[in-house]
């Protein structure tokens, strides 16, 4: 084989490589970007409803996946029979709730719609549980009380502004679509704060904390926004 | 005729030896960081796409079907035959009754038994040892010392950045595509944020 062959051969290996590169590159492109930028019908569907509230169904930048995804976090002890709940802070009467005090009290079914900061929403989700009104009545929380701080395993909190959770669909839940909580979704009982980002509401929750001033929280700490609106898409803190 | 190593000036040897001790170093330091950056990237990977995956354990969702008769029994009766239905040799840690349903939760797993039909869903989870080892190592929730190897590691990373950029002279270096590679990676961060509007 000749210099001019040899050549000639190497540059048509080279132009190969390149298409390969190229057409893998492409396909790349397509599959990640392609769920990105086309809408499934289920978030095409959403994006035209509207709430009673007037605002879109669902918020700015968000997709609808059908079922809640399990986003991390240190698990908590998932044993109903072992749920010590403390309910402490700005109330008249601090006290320690077990599930079937819970289960004693006033329960609430409600269907929610709830968006993750990471962009997916879960449409119409059937839960069960005793809204925060209801817990507030019982313990009595002070007027001076103007924040709920969640508290969660391992140390996780999460801060709420009383003014949001009014509301009966603001609960805390330990069912989730006609089951108990799953594990990953927060057993035996977590927070649901619908109508902010679903970090709010809190996993695995161990106590409630009234308290007067704010206490921005696990997240809120490190560098995500301490109000959460969806529709506002306040997803960071800004500089 | 005088040999090309005498006659080359000092400061020019004292330099391509700088160079081949920055090669040196920055090939070792890059052996060294070959576990830690498969961690790091692995878990980073992992993580990015948590709102797709768990990235930390297989779930599973089954049901059973416990014989018919069994609404009769008590709770513990139950808790037994429903594990011993899902094939789980583990002892419940927590038996919880309620009016409808019986709740019974292993190391492993969560069984719901509805007393009426007798059915019984498990939901349990197995770990992904590798991913959930290096992802508790990424999210840094081990011990506080895992923070200095982390620092260390980060240092390490922006030296061998640094060190990459003076490996090589000339065209192939920073005169030439070395800095319009630079450039690209640099403007990366730098257009995402000036075109997502930033934080």
């Amino acid at each position: 084989m000749d210099l001019y062959q040899r050549g000639e051969r190497e540059h048509r290996a080279h132009i190969r490589r390149r298409r390969l590169l190229a057409a893998a590159a492409g396909t790349a492109l397509v599959a990640l970007g392609a769920r990105r930028w086309i809408d499934d019908e289920a978030t095409a569907l959403a994006k035209r409803e509207r709430r009673a509230d007037g605002r879109p169904r669902l918020p700015p930048g968000q997709r609808v996946l059908s079922r809640f995804r399990p986003m991390g976090g240190v698990a908590g002890d998932p044993r109903p029979g072992q749920l010590r709940l403390r309910v402490h802070g700005e109330v008249d009467t601090p006290t320690t709730m077990t599930m079937r005090d819970l289960l004693a009290l006033d329960q609430h079914d409600a269907e929610v719609d709830v968006h993750c900061v990471t962009g997916w929403s879960v449409l119409g989700a059937k839960v069960r549980g005793v809204s925060i009104e209801t817990i507030c009545r019982t313990v009595g929380v002070l007027d001076r009380a103007k924040h709920l701080i969640f508290e969660g395993a391992a140390g996780y909190t999460a801060n709420v502004p009383l003014a949001s959770l009014r509301g009966r669909n603001n609960l805390l839940a330990y069912r989730l679509d006609g089951a108990p909580l799953a594990l990953e979704n927060g057993a035996p009982l977590r927070a649901v704060v619908p109508d902010l980002y679903f970090w709010k509401s809190a996993k695995w929750v161990t106590g409630l904390r009234f308290v007067e001033k704010d206490a921005p929280g696990y997240w809120e700490t490190r560098g995500y926004h301490n109000r959460a609106d969806p529709w506002e898409e306040q997803r960071y803190a800004l500089f | 005729m005088p040999s090309s190593k005498v006659d080359r000036p000092p400061n020019r040897s004292l330099f391509r030896r700088w160079r081949q001790w920055l090669r040196a170093a920055h090939r070792d330091v890059g052996y060294l960081l070959v576990g830690l950056t498969f961690v790091y990237a692995l878990s980073g990977l992992a993580v990015n796409h948590i709102s797709d995956w768990d990235p930390n354990f297989n779930s599973y969702e089954r049901t059973y079907q416990l014989p018919l008769g069994s609404d009769d029994w008590e709770d513990r009766a139950l808790a037994d035959a429903a594990l011993a239905a899902a094939g789980l040799e583990e002892a419940p840690t927590d038996v919880f009754g309620v009016d409808e349903e019986v709740q019974v939760t292993t190391d492993s797993a969560e069984l719901t038994i509805t007393r009426a039909s007798g059915e019984v869903l498990v939901r349990g989870r197995s770990p992904r040892w590798l991913l959930r080892a290096s992802n508790w190592l990424h999210l840094n929730r081990g011990k506080r010392a895992w923070t200095l190897i982390a620092d260390a590691y980060a240092i390490l990373l922006l030296g061998l950045a640094v060190s990459g950029m003076f490996m090589l002279p000339g065209r192939r270096g920073l005169r030439g595509r070395g800095a319009i590679l630079v450039a690209v990676g640099v403007s990366i961060p730098v257009l995402y944020v000036v075109l997502s509007g930033g934080p």
